[in-house]
């Protein structure tokens, strides 16, 4: 009896320990390296987005910690520690994240959070953040409700759902003839409806004229319902707030059935969408892209190169490296590993942040403030159109492809 | 008005036909092994995609991807029922059945997860441009006509093979009495392991169609298990005439219920529709017509 | 509880851990919660499977009402006990209500139709915004993370590691008691359990709503702890078939099966995620699969479990844990039924003008017939005459298109098919239909149990049952399962059984085919001990005349389903049209 007691506790613990190996806590504020737990959605129903980030950010730790030598610690007398990640796969299940990110923090014992991305991750995940007084830079968490909680520990990358298609209406002011309508055509998705919900009084204060707004389910195949409507409605834009992979047979649908407008405006016209349908005319909107250049670029273009992540492809991954890349000048402004400092560093008001594709604040609550790059794809990839300063183009309008 | 209910009806027709091609095997497999194959979807979403990239590398005419993939998938039918699902028609009823669900679900799993693994997750189609032609204020695609072509076609060779060939009379025979078709020398594990192929085979076509038409991804393959079900509850269990009008009923009524209340309510429609019929007519609908 | 010393020990373990884990770390905390919350849905959904036999694929929709209902009462500030409480009766009403249409099918058709349940409400979670605020979801308010200064998961991690241990219990209990063995009788046929008396509509519902309850507690942990639920976390079908995966996995039906399922694979997921990278469903699928293939029955059912000391205990059935097995009586004690004085003048059943028809096809045409009280009536007519069916008539299996049946006062029409039992009729059917997973004594046991006054206790019932095994001659294989019997112990157990419900009215359908003659005239000796001993009525349907002319009194013959003789049995078979029926001509003719 004692026996088989006794081998019942080893095999639970042999079971514990094969599920959590244990390292050690970390004291010197500036010993290297610098752990960064993450989880990355590399299977599941969001992978679809984010399949390649494992063998990017493995990628990134290397070329990182090559090209820049490491992290700058100007309170360790200026020498420069290397980076490490440990992360998981998420599956792409909120519970699963939450496991993880608990383990990360206890077991593994990371110094400091990058990730978790998409909102429905980023509300349970936040907490522990908080729980554990150890910051994070989310990335592609875009619900401002997340950054509403009151939390401290929390910044994220995405764009901002109220500036999302900021520089998009502003450029139409300079079109001609000028749009006077537009038709709203939102997948039922919590990103997509903010965008939605944000740029309808915008657009109308504009004097752009909503026409008609539909709702659609993922799931949903069949448009020509839909797609009557807006033939119906005449409207000059034909605005879709949706992901890209939901919507191929939305597009696909409206070339068949001939939709004319003088532009059609998809918020993530993506180079996944672009192999399915003929994406030519549409504009959109880009986080980040190849040809411009900014701070960091020469890292972030190399590790790209080396994990065969085309931005264009894979649109947040822009989000992604900016969170590495915050993170690393968060560490640097404070010059050692003090969590609690660099909480308080990220969450300065009014303090500037680099990125590749320029420099941004966050807001109070923590979400950065990242106006999107406007696109039209012309010739079958994306020419910047706005803002002016970094345009590679210019729009044609009305989108030739639409009429 | 006109223009748009032909409209409508059109898209509603090749939404069904689509339908009603994923259930055909589901259906077969279903009436004749009695086997709940939950991995069926998948399969479709897995031919779906692998006629996408033979589509992308090599240019293929879609018939021919189609010719080459049922061949594959035949044999994959077969082997799955000799050596997964036949043994399990030994053990008796009630362990036959979890073994089958076990079965069927752990392949899903399998076979998506090594898809997303080799050909990625993202959404794969057959980008195919046609012209269309327009009558009147009504718009028809060359490529949804050869769709609707195939399926006709293809939905009437189905029928003919099962009601005119020995083989369609013996699987007709093993469905009604296994004993009975035993003893007249047919063999019903042949037959079964045959049904089975065919079932995928069917999948493999239902795969080229779709994805000439709608995107798949290696998760997506499930819905359209459960779409599939309905569609054979409604239609009749093993009726491929009744699979054939239940899925273009669904695509219509899913079609008009997006244009004449709200898209997100679309999906809707089918699941309601099999809960108010089963609760109706508890054995399917096939029972009122006997 | 009756379990061995390895069931303890394993139990004790398990709890232990579960109890600890938490101090462990927050780590070890989150991963026992996730297979905490697995074990109550794979747990609640198994009542239904594994002891009722109906597969309900959309068990896991109960999880998310119940996430639901409880994050929309705290949002509104409501106590969270008051918030698991409406969470549970809410969820619990949702699932009575669902029975009613759900168990009009049976078998695949009642797992379509289950299956289709999860899309619908992940449609009306998303749709209905103006109560779940759609795709949005509900975040709960940041405020509620710690309670009492300590972080809020604890307090769930508890909260579900009770309900989990009400549920384990709760497992033993329904396996030992009464409702428990209408449950089992309901998974082996439902229509000879409601011929034992048991009106299992209210079985089912309560099981339904029990296990609603209990996956909604469990779905109310889930947001309590993890702040937030939307459509898709809580009734993805990419979530929802893990825990029946779970039960399966460990072996459905079994004490142990749900929780050993759901130790093993969510351990093994866990264990992939942080240790590999990359093919972790195709390793969790192969699992899956060859679990289905080499051991359907689970893996505590799996012969290398089984046959292994110690862990053998685990794979017990809830049947082999009873263990009730009271001495053994003196033979030829009495049977507990009433002993009745016959009165031969009295009428006991009556058919007026009975009629049964299926489509088109008459059945039984316009059938008039009275049987006294204590006479013993033969029933002959050809192959599709409608014996069978004026059976089926009189035990309520069919209701007859026209005429009315009298049965001891009641008049039968109308009436449920539990309730015939309590009335007095007893049956046994052509082809035997005993309850074929359960053991001889349980068989006999379940009419006991479920009589019209109350019945037996359980173990009351199951030393009864021994008499009447006694009786039937089956004595000796009173713990085999019933499918372990040969046809005659078969149509013997059936015989003990229709006996046990007490009836005034037996009706017996051809037991004496296939018997040996001395199988047969032991057979009529039970029957004329029957009506000389304890006063039954019998009506006896039978093809061999020989068997009949040895115990009749009276013989009626159906032909067509109409009844063209009735008399004593040497008259009636003289009659020109019985032996033009019966030979195709009159034995004079070919005289």
């Amino acid at each position: 009896m004692r026996t088989t007691l006794f081998a019942a506790a080893l095999g639970a613990a042999a079971l514990l320990g094969a599920i959590a190996p244990a390292s050690a806590q970390r004291t010197d504020p500036c010993a290297g390296p610098i752990t960064f737990g993450t989880t990355i959605s590399a299977t599941g129903t969001n992978s679809t987005l984010s399949d390649r980030w494992m063998k990017m950010t493995e990628i990134f730790e290397e070329e990182f910690n090559r090209m820049a030598g490491g992290v700058a610690l100007s309170g360790c007398g200026g020498k420069k520690v290397p980076i490490k990640f440990v992360m998981y796969d998420d599956q792409s299940v909120p519970a699963t994240a939450v496991s993880l990110y608990e383990k990360m923090a206890t077991v593994d014992r990371v110094d400091l959070f990058v990730g978790p991305d998409w909102s429905t991750h980023g509300f349970p995940v936040s907490q522990i953040f908080e729980k554990y007084k150890t910051p994070s830079v989310m990335s592609n968490v875009a619900t401002p409700r997340v950054y509403e909680q009151g939390f401290k520990y929390i910044t994220g990358l995405a764009f901002h759902a109220n500036t999302w298609s900021q520089n998009y209406f502003e450029s139409l002011k300079n079109v001609n003839p000028q749009p006077k309508s537009v038709f709203w055509i939102v997948h039922d998705n919590l990103i997509a409806k903010t965008v939605y919900e944000i740029h309808k009084p915008i657009a109308e204060k504009q004097g752009i004229k909503t026409v008609g707004e539909e709702i659609f389910a993922p799931t949903t195949r069949d448009f020509t319902g839909i797609i009557l409507k807006i033939r119906a409605a005449k409207p000059d834009i034909i605005y879709i707030s949706s992901f890209d992979a939901v919507s191929v047979p939305l597009v696909q649908q409206m070339r068949q059935l001939r939709v004319t407008a003088m532009d059609v405006h998809h918020i993530m016209a993506t180079g996944s969408l672009a192999r399915q349908i003929n994406l030519e005319g549409v504009t959109g909107e880009l986080y980040w892209h190849e040809g411009i250049k900014g701070p960091y670029s020469d890292i972030a273009l190399k590790v790209l190169e080396r994990a065969e992540i085309k931005l264009f492809d894979y649109l947040w991954t822009g989000g992604r490296l900016d969170s590495y890349f915050v993170m690393i000048q968060a560490i640097e402004k404070v010059g050692k590993l003090d969590r609690e400092a660099i909480a308080t560093a990220l969450r300065a008001p009014g303090a500037k942040w680099k990125r590749p594709g320029g420099e941004f604040e966050f807001d109070a609550g923590g979400l950065s403030k990242i106006v999107a790059f406007t696109h039209q794809i012309q010739n079958g990839a994306p020419v910047i159109i706005a803002p002016a300063a970094q345009a590679t183009g210019t729009i044609k309008w009305p989108s030739p492809t639409w009429q | 008005m006109t223009a748009i209910i032909a409209q409508l009806v059109i898209s509603g027709l090749l939404l069904g036909g689509l339908y009603a091609l994923v259930a055909f095997g589901l259906s077969l497999i279903y009436g004749v092994v009695r086997i709940l194959n939950f991995a069926h979807g998948t399969l479709l979403a897995i031919g779906g995609i692998a006629a996408s990239i033979i589509f992308a590398v090599y240019k293929l005419n879609p018939v021919l991807i189609a010719v080459v993939l049922v061949l594959v998938f035949l044999v994959f039918g077969y082997l799955m029922h000799i050596y997964l699902l036949d043994p399990l028609k030994k053990r008796n009823p009630f362990e036959a059945t979890i073994g089958t669900v076990l079965v069927t679900v752990g392949l899903l799993l399998i076979i998506s997860d090594l898809a997303a693994e080799i050909a990625g997750p993202t959404p794969k189609n057959i980008p195919l441009e046609f012209h269309a032609y327009i009558v009147g204020e009504v718009i028809i695609q060359r490529a949804e006509l050869y769709i609707l072509g195939g399926i006709t076609l293809f939905t009437i060779a189905l029928h003919l093979f099962l009601k005119k060939t020995w083989f369609g009379r013996a699987i007709r025979a093993v469905t009604q009495s296994p004993l009975g078709a035993n003893i007249c020398g047919i063999r019903s594990k042949q037959i079964h392991a045959q049904t089975v192929a065919v079932g995928c085979g069917i999948v493999a076509i239902a795969g080229v169609l779709w994805s000439l038409k709608f995107p798949v991804d290696p998760y997506g393959g499930f819905d359209l298990t459960v779409r599939a079900f309905t569609i054979i509850i409604l239609g009749g269990i093993g009726n491929l005439v009744g699979a054939l009008l239940a899925g273009l009923f669904l695509g219509l009524a899913e079609v008009f219920t997006s244009f004449l209340w709200a898209s997100d309510w679309a999906p809707a429609v089918s699941i309601v529709l099999l809960l108010v019929i089963l609760v109706v007519f508890p054995r399917g609908l096939a029972s009122v017509r006997k | 509880m009756t379990g061995s010393a390895t069931e303890k020990l394993a139990l004790a373990a398990i709890f232990a851990i579960a109890v600890i884990a938490p101090f462990l770390g927050a780590y070890y905390l989150t991963f026992v919660f996730t297979m905490l919350i697995a074990y109550v849905v794979a747990q609640s959904w198994d009542w239904l499977h594994g002891e009722a036999g109906y597969v309900n694929l959309g068990h896991y929709i109960y999880f998310g009402i119940g996430a639901y209902v409880f994050s929309l009462g705290y949002i509104n500030e409501l106590p969270v006990v008051v918030c698991f409480a409406f969470a549970a009766l809410f969820t619990a009403g949702v699932g009575a209500i669902l029975s009613y249409p759900l168990f009009r099918l049976r078998g695949d058709y009642f797992a379509f139709a289950t299956l289709a349940l999860l899309p619908l409400f992940d449609l009306l979670a998303a749709n209905l915004k103006g109560i779940t605020k759609g795709t949005d979801g509900i975040p709960l308010p940041p405020k509620g993370v710690i309670v009492m200064g300590v972080d809020v998961k604890v307090f769930s991690y508890y909260v579900a590691l009770a309900v989990c241990v009400a549920a384990f219990f709760l497992t033993i209990w329904l396996a030992r008691n009464k409702f428990g063995f209408a449950l089992k009788a309901i998974r082996n046929d439902e229509q000879a359990a409601e011929i034992c008396g048991i009106r299992i509509f209210p079985v089912k519902l309560k099981t339904m709503a029990l296990g609603a309850t209990f996956a909604a507690l469990a779905g109310a942990c889930y947001p309590w702890a993890y702040r937030y639920i939307d459509p898709t976390t809580v009734f993805g079908l990419n979530v929802a078939l893990i825990p029946i995966a779970m039960a399966l996995l460990g072996g459905t039906g079994l004490l142990w099966g749900a929780l050993i399922g759901t130790i093993l694979l969510g351990t093994m997921q866990q264990m992939l995620l942080v240790q590999i990278s990359g093919f972790q469903a195709t390793i969790v699928g192969i699992v899956t699969l060859l679990i289905g293939r080499y051991m359907p029955g689970g893996l505590l059912r799996a012969r290398i479990v089984r046959g292994t000391p110690g862990l053998g205990a685990l794979g017990k059935e809830h049947h082999e844990r009873l263990g009730v097995r009271p001495a053994v009586g003196a033979a030829g004690e009495a049977l507990a039924i009433e002993r009745r004085t016959i009165d031969p003048d009295r009428t006991i059943l009556t058919c007026n003008g009975v009629t049964m028809a299926f489509g088109g096809n008459i059945a039984v045409n316009n059938v008039t017939l009275e049987v006294k009280e204590g006479e013993i009536l033969g029933l002959i007519g050809p192959n599709g005459s409608g014996k069978t069916t004026l059976f089926n008539l009189i035990s309520k299996i069919y209701e007859p298109v026209a005429g009315e049946i009298r049965f001891d006062g009641h008049l039968l029409n109308g009436l449920r098919r539990d309730t015939v039992s309590h009335v007095g009729i007893g049956r046994t059917y052509q082809i035997p239909r005993p309850f074929s997973d359960l053991t001889v004594q349980e068989n006999i046991a379940i009419p006991l149990m479920f009589r019209g006054d109350g019945g037996l206790a359980r173990d009351a019932a199951l030393a009864e049952a021994i008499k009447f095994a006694r009786f039937a001659g089956l004595e000796a294989r009173l713990f085999d399962r019933a499918d372990a019997l040969n046809l005659q112990q078969r149509k013997a157990l059936e015989f003990a059984r229709a006996l046990a419900c007490r009836p005034k009215l037996l009706l017996v359908d051809e037991v004496a085919s296939g018997l040996t003659p001395a199988e047969v005239r032991a057979f009529v000796d039970h029957i004329r001990e029957m009506r000389d001993k304890y006063g039954v009525t019998v009506i006896w349907v039978e093809h061999i005349i020989s068997a009949l002319s040895q115990v009749v009194d009276r013989l009626v013959v159906l032909e067509q389903g109409s009844v063209i003789a009735d008399g004593p049995l040497r008259e009636v078979m003289a009659d020109e049209r019985v032996l033009r029926t019966y030979f195709g001509g009159s034995l004079k003719e070919h005289a």
